[in-house]
């Protein structure tokens, strides 16, 4: 009976970590500098069966990295894909609350112009089985660009962008699938860049390569932060401390904790993401 | 002792794996063996086609007049009309069937192609089992039903054109019956293509803006490809092969000069060989099996340059350019060693 009770309560606990996650500091008070915000929001997979983000408030900077760190299964992928409305083609996936991209609903805005300003890099590489000339110029063909010219300009700028040009210069109509995992990672990067997005979204980028290809695209993504608001998720937290500006912490679908990457490993306010950091668990 | 012991079982263990890897090698010398059998029955059938196909042109058969005759050969391949006494000309029965059956692809493959987009790609979650249920219900449904229903719902409504046409019995009939007979067929296995698209491919193309439609037709249709083609590969085979439904809607016209225009009848190579075959004796009889010369010819012809096209598809080429039958030798040579020196150890022991 007791235990019973103890339950309920449990169930009816709400999770509010935003003193945790809601930073008073000067960056984040002039609107202009926030590319995505979330208040309240909830996440539930299987027709509400699966209750997968709870109460998630974080702010996004604009032109900075941002990490999501956590053990598997916490939703940091999940909430990544709310922010260019993945989540969408999943079936009996809902989300409640607000997230604003530049001020904006996301739900209010046009699904398919968001994501050509939200590009996304995948887990696995995953070029499209055509050469690599029409992997990157795949985007802005659908956007209804048609100039040679234009789209030539597009393929060397963007693989430039993406530290792959010297690489693949001279076999531009090579298959995609002909390249080594990291440069296909990094295609799937300059097909990102060839939108010339705001934001680019990386779900562990990194964690089908090897040390050196991550290493390149870690160099990258220094170099991309001057231009685009990244916003990566990764299991490695020496990644995440030597790439990231801010530092999210989640676990078991809540937002533990987010911070200022040095700060956060540094000085952990949270007991659970001392114990993370500390390698306790997870 | 102990060194003994792990000796014995190891010796023991061995003869337990051998005899595993012998019964291996030995199911599959029993496969290939049922592969060879079942292979040269195709080849008895064509051989048994080819010596009854060939009769009539050597061959005398007496008429009822007394006289004595032949296939012609100069007018099997001049003729523009079929006749079943020795005079016919299949030239136009083999263009009609062609024909034919480019008319029904035209229907069947964008129709099959969408319907299996729609299927995967488009329908509520819910429905979906219960269409791909109804296309593998009418794919299984017997040719002379399609023709009943052929005789029944189209020719009338071919009837309705404002030309005359004999009682609606026209190639274009024959195409429509074709097409929907067709379309299941060709459906369905691009439905299996469209299914076995990478996923990742498919969330690729959403995430870098593309719309629905940009990604079914630039990512989707383009991976499944050389599925799809294999799909219409059958469908053609199936239109090109199939004699009941055609033969009770083409209207068996013998003139072949009119095949241009698909609402005047027609005869295909199939219909030829099956109308009035139950009266049919002699010359009537056994020149049939000349067209099923032709027939099989052509089928053969196409389908292997259709498969040609198809591999130059597929994106993954294999560079072996060793000959099937080496290739065959090779993978079958270990097996025999293998049992012959197994069996020779064992006779050996024995007769110790
Ligand atoms: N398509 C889905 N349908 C149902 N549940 C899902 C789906 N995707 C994820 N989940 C569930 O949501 C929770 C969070 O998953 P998510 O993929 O976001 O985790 P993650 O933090 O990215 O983990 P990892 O580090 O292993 O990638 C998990 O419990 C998972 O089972
Ligand atoms: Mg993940």
């Amino acid at each position: 009976m007791i235990e019973f009770e103890n339950e309920q309560t449990n169930v009816e606990q709400k999770v509010d970590n935003s003193a945790n996650t809601l930073l008073d500091k000067e960056e984040f008070k002039n609107p202009e500098n926030i590319a995505f915000s979330c208040r309240n929001v909830d996440l539930y997979y299987d027709y509400g069966e699966k209750h997968s983000l709870k109460n998630i408030n974080i702010d996004i900077l604009k032109n900075k990295v941002t990490a999501f760190i956590g053990p598997s299964g916490c939703g940091k992928s999940t909430l990544l894909r709310c922010f260019d409305r993945m989540n969408d083609l999943i079936d009996g996936c809902k989300v409640t609350g607000d997230i604003k991209y530049m001020g904006q609903d996301i739900n209010e805005i046009n699904t398919i112009y968001l994501r050509t300003k939200v590009g996304m890099v995948f887990q696995q590489p995953n070029p499209f089985p055509m050469s690599i000339r029409n992997n990157i110029c795949y985007g802005p063909r659908c956007q209804g660009i048609k100039n040679k010219d234009t789209l030539n300009k597009i393929v060397e700028q963007s693989l430039k962008d993406s530290a792959l040009y010297d690489e693949v210069s001279d076999r531009l109509d090579a298959s995609g699938l002909s390249l080594s995992g990291g440069q296909q990672q990094r295609l799937c990067i300059a097909r990102t860049i060839a939108m010339s997005p705001d934001v680019i979204l990386m779900d562990e980028p990194t964690s089908a390569l090897d040390p050196i290809a991550t290493l390149k695209i870690e160099e990258l993504i220094k170099e991309l932060k001057k231009k685009y608001t990244i916003i990566i998720v990764t299991h490695n937290m020496q990644q995440a401390a030597r790439i990231s500006d801010y530092t999210a912490f989640f676990m078991l679908g809540e937002l533990v904790e987010f911070n200022e990457t040095e700060e956060f490993f540094a000085h952990p306010r949270d007991k659970r993401s001392e114990d993370y950091i500390t390698g306790r668990f997870g | 002792m102990l060194e003994e012991l792990n000796k014995d079982n190891i010796v023991q263990e061995d003869k337990k794996f051998k005899r595993k890897e012998l019964t291996d090698r030995i199911v599959k010398l029993i496969f290939l063996f049922i592969a060879i059998i079942c292979a040269s029955f195709v080849i008895f059938i064509v051989i048994f086609i080819l010596e009854k196909g060939i009769e009539p042109f050597v061959k005398n058969y007496s008429l009822v007049e007394g006289e004595v005759v032949q296939q012609n050969i100069g007018l099997f391949f001049t003729n523009t009309r079929w006749l079943y006494d020795g005079n016919g000309g299949m030239g136009f029965l083999l263009l009609t069937t062609l024909y034919t059956t480019l008319l029904s692809l035209i229907i069947s493959i964008p129709v099959s192609i969408f319907t299996a987009l729609f299927i995967v790609r488009m329908a509520p979650k819910r429905a979906k089992p219960v269409i791909k249920t109804c296309v593998e219900l009418l794919s299984s449904i017997p040719s002379v039903i399609y023709g009943i229903f052929g005789m029944g719902v189209i020719c009338p409504i071919i009837q309705m054109a404002p030309v005359q046409t004999f009682a609606g019995n026209s190639i274009l009939s024959a195409s429509l019956v074709l097409a929907l007979m067709s379309i299941p067929t060709i459906t369905m296995v691009s439905i299996n293509a469209i299914e076995a698209v990478d996923k990742s491919m498919i969330n690729a193309s959403i995430a870098l803006g593309a719309s629905n439609a940009q990604t079914n037709l630039k990512i989707v249709l383009f991976s499944a490809k050389s599925g799809i083609f294999a799909g219409i590969i059958l469908g053609v085979g199936r239109a090109l092969g199939e004699a009941t439904a055609v033969q009770m809607v083409i209207g068996n016209n013998a003139n072949g000069l009119g095949f241009y225009n698909p609402l005047n009848p027609g005869m295909t190579l199939t219909s030829a060989m099956l109308s009035g075959i139950g009266e049919a004796s002699g010359i009537g009889y056994d020149v049939r099996f000349s067209l099923g010369i032709v027939l099989i010819l052509v089928i053969l012809m196409i389908t292997s340059i259709l498969n040609v096209v198809k591999n130059k598809m597929d994106v993954i080429k294999t560079k072996n350019s060793t000959s099937v039958i080496k290739k065959i030798g090779k993978f079958f040579s270990s097996d025999i060693a293998f049992i012959r020196t197994y069996f020779n150890d064992k006779f050996k022991k024995d007769s110790k």
